[in-house]
Parts: C-alpha cells; sequence; structure tokens
C-alpha cells in the first residue's frame, strides 16, 4: 500500500482486492496476514470470526467502491439508487459481499445504516403529514428496494442488469409512495373542506 | 391452477434428500441456533446426526456445499409457504412468512445470506416461477413487462432477507415487520386488482 493506513484499514483493502481473484470464502486469514505483513494471528485480533472479516470488508467497499450519492427528494433518491445499481453491474464480486454482509446476523450491536437514515430524514422532509407508521413501511420498502440485495436477487433470480432492476425499483417506489401520498391528499383535501366549509 | 393441486404440499428442492443427509441438515440446523453461528465443526454435526464424520463428507464434500444444503432445507422444512391458489393472498403468505422467520432469527439469517452469494449460492427466488403461473392464471391483459416486474418485487419481499432488513435497518417488532412486508405487497399488487378474469 502506497498510503501509510492502520492495520484493519490495510487487512481490508487487501480483502477487497483478493476478491479481484476469489470468492470471499477462499481468502484465508494466513494470507490478508502475508499480504499485510502482519501475522495471522493479528488478523484474528482484529477479526475474531469470518463475519467480522464480512461486515468489515463490506463497509470498506460501500464507502471507497459504492459511495452514496446525496439526496434530498424522491427523484434524486432514485437517481442515486440507478447510478449504484449501475456501480454494482461495473463491480459485481463487490455488491455481492455488500449483500451477503447486509443479510447476516450482525456481529455487533445492529445500527441502521448512514443510508437509512438519510432515506427517512428525506420521506419526513418531503411528506410532513405522513404519519409515523406509514413513513417507517415506506421508508423500510424503499429501502429494501434500493439495496444491493435487491440487485443481488434481481440479478442472479430474474437474470436482470441493473437498468432492468433501475425500473422495477421505480415502478415499486412509485406504488409504495402511491399508498401513502394518495392516502394524505385525501386526507388533507377533507381537512381543507372541514376549514372552509 | 386447480383445487387439487393447492391441496397436495408443493415438491420442493429439498425433498429429495435420504434419510441420512436430512439426519445431517437437520442436526447442522439446530447446532446453528444452538451456537448461534454457520461455523460449526464437521465433528459435531456428524455426532449429532449419529452418524461417521465420513458420511458428512461423502454427502457434503465442502462445508459451503452443506451450508447450501442446509439453508434449501430450512427455507422448504422450517419456512415452508401454505399453498394458496391466488397471487392476492400473497401478503397474507409474505405475513406468515415474516412471523416465522421472526421465531428463528438464526435460520432467517442463514437463509438471507445464502441467497445472496450469486450463481455459487442458494436460489434467490426459488417460488418464482409459482409467482408467474399464478398471475397468469388470474389475470388478463398484463403485458411482460408488468408482470415480470410484480413477480420479481414480490419475489423479493416473500423472502427472509425482507425480514432481516426491516429488524436491522428500521428495528421492527415481529407484527411490525410482518404488517410492513404485507402492505408492500398490497401496495405491489394494487395496478392489477381490477384486471381479475
Amino acid at each position: 500500500m502506497a498510503e501509510a493506513v492502520d492495520t484493519p484499514t490495510a487487512i481490508l483493502a487487501n480483502a477487497a482486492a483478493a476478491l479481484r481473484e476469489n470468492p470471499f470464502d477462499d481468502i484465508s486469514y494466513r494470507s490478508l496476514g502475508d499480504a499485510v505483513g502482519v501475522s495471522e494471528r493479528t488478523v484474528y485480533r482484529h477479526f475474531p470470526t469470518r463475519s467480522h472479516l464480512l461486515e468489515g470488508v463490506a463497509g470498506w467497499i460501500e464507502s471507497t467502491a459504492f459511495p452514496l450519492p446525496p439526496f434530498v427528494t424522491i427523484a434524486q433518491f432514485q437517481e442515486a439508487s440507478r447510478a449504484r445499481f449501475l456501480a454494482f453491474d461495473a463491480s459485481p464480486a463487490f455488491a455481492f459481499v455488500c449483500a451477503r454482509a447486509a443479510s447476516i446476523s450482525p456481529t455487533g450491536d445492529a445500527e441502521p445504516t448512514f443510508f437509512t437514515r438519510a432515506l427517512v430524514a428525506m420521506l419526513a422532509a418531503n411528506h410532513p403529514s405522513v404519519n409515523e407508521r406509514d413513513l417507517r413501511r415506506t421508508a423500510a420498502t424503499l429501502r429494501y428496494f434500493a439495496s444491493a440485495q435487491f440487485w443481488a436477487r434481481m440479478r442472479t433470480g430474474f437474470e436482470m442488469s441493473a437498468p432492468a432492476i433501475a425500473d422495477v425499483f421505480d415502478r415499486t417506489v412509485a406504488q409504495a409512495l402511491g399508498e401513502v401520498i394518495s392516502r394524505t391528499d385525501a386526507e388533507m383535501a377533507r381537512v381543507s373542506r372541514r376549514a372552509h366549509g | 391452477m386447480t383445487a387439487s393441486a393447492t391441496s397436495e404440499p408443493a415438491a420442493h428442492a429439498a425433498s429429495d434428500v435420504s434419510r441420512t443427509q436430512e439426519a445431517i441438515l437437520a442436526a447442522y440446523a439446530e447446532l446453528i441456533e444452538e451456537l448461534g453461528t454457520d461455523d460449526v465443526p464437521f465433528r459435531l454435526i456428524a455426532r449429532r446426526a449419529g452418524v461417521g464424520e465420513r458420511t458428512v463428507f461423502r454427502n457434503y464434500a465442502t462445508r459451503v456445499e452443506l451450508l447450501l444444503a442446509t439453508a434449501a432445507w430450512i427455507e422448504s422444512r422450517i419456512f415452508s409457504r401454505q399453498d394458496s391458489p391466488s397471487i392476492f393472498d400473497m401478503p397474507l403468505t409474505i405475513r406468515a412468512a415474516m412471523e416465522s422467520y421472526d421465531l428463528r432469527p438464526e435460520l432467517a439469517h442463514v437463509v438471507a445470506e445464502t441467497t445472496m452469494r450469486g450463481i455459487s449460492g442458494a436460489a434467490p427466488s426459488p417460488r418464482r416461477a409459482k409467482l408467474e403461473a399464478m398471475i397468469d392464471a388470474e389475470i388478463s391483459g398484463v403485458s411482460d413487462v408488468e408482470r415480470g416486474a410484480i413477480v420479481a418485487a414480490l419475489a423479493h419481499l416473500d423472502s427472509a432477507a425482507t425480514w432481516v432488513t426491516f429488524r436491522r435497518e428500521f428495528g421492527m417488532s415481529r407484527s411490525d415487520i410482518a404488517d410492513a412486508a404485507a402492505w408492500a405487497a398490497e401496495a405491489v399488487l394494487d395496478p392489477i386488482r381490477s384486471r381479475v378474469g
């Protein structure tokens, strides 16, 4: 590595590089230690199980290969998601690792990702009159269909590539939002009728 | 789809396992739940299954092979779906599936993760053909694109990864997850509701 980085980051960067040649399950702790110049023991100290390593590598990949473009509107969120699906297509080995890491039993306290928090905030700002319950289930649906897991299922189970995947995503987003927004509009109309009548 | 077809349990991928294999898969699933990890020594699995370690290796040459077979067995045996004749029963089917995942979290994570490994992993959409057949039998005037999108979205929702994501990213309770997933499925089905027959 050209830059001076801490040992765990160097291990993750090397594991990500190894994904170009090998599936994740074939990457050994010993080879990672050799690549970084530390003992196998040191690798274990930083990543006690393969689940820890998987989560670490996925985090490294998310931040370096699949950064999330900022969004403050639904349209920008859809644009950001489409761009990510294209990025997943360009680096499938990376994207599958992210999809796997998002599906395992979490090694620490399960905290919502930045993506989830940004999405909830965006929805709340754009649709202030939507109730908490509808907001949460809409956010959950949108988040789940914008995920690497959705890309992975569509690619393997439905032989789709990014443009087709983004189309199914857009359609589902429109349906889910339609449920809450049309209802909210109807409620708003009732409120304003009451106010004026 | 006829009434007689729905009264029989569906033939599933795991139905062709031998008695010995069944014992091995069930033992491994049990140990995953007890130990909270899929990293279980073959020796322990063999002892629990009441077979020799060599018998395990003869049936499943590698750890990955055993894990994928176990995941398929778990999904079809422990998280089995009630066969329903109508596509509009999918929200109910999904609700029940989410509740059963929530009762067996370790196993749900194993199923979710193994379906995210690409072509070398477990089948990510084992019920795709069934969903297509239900739409074809019930709905007329659906374009191929629309049919494909609805089947893809429902297949994604009817999976362990939904439970994982809603719980992990949104901290939802069992009933919240079931409600939200069923709600999303209703939203996906809305455009074809008026086109029955």
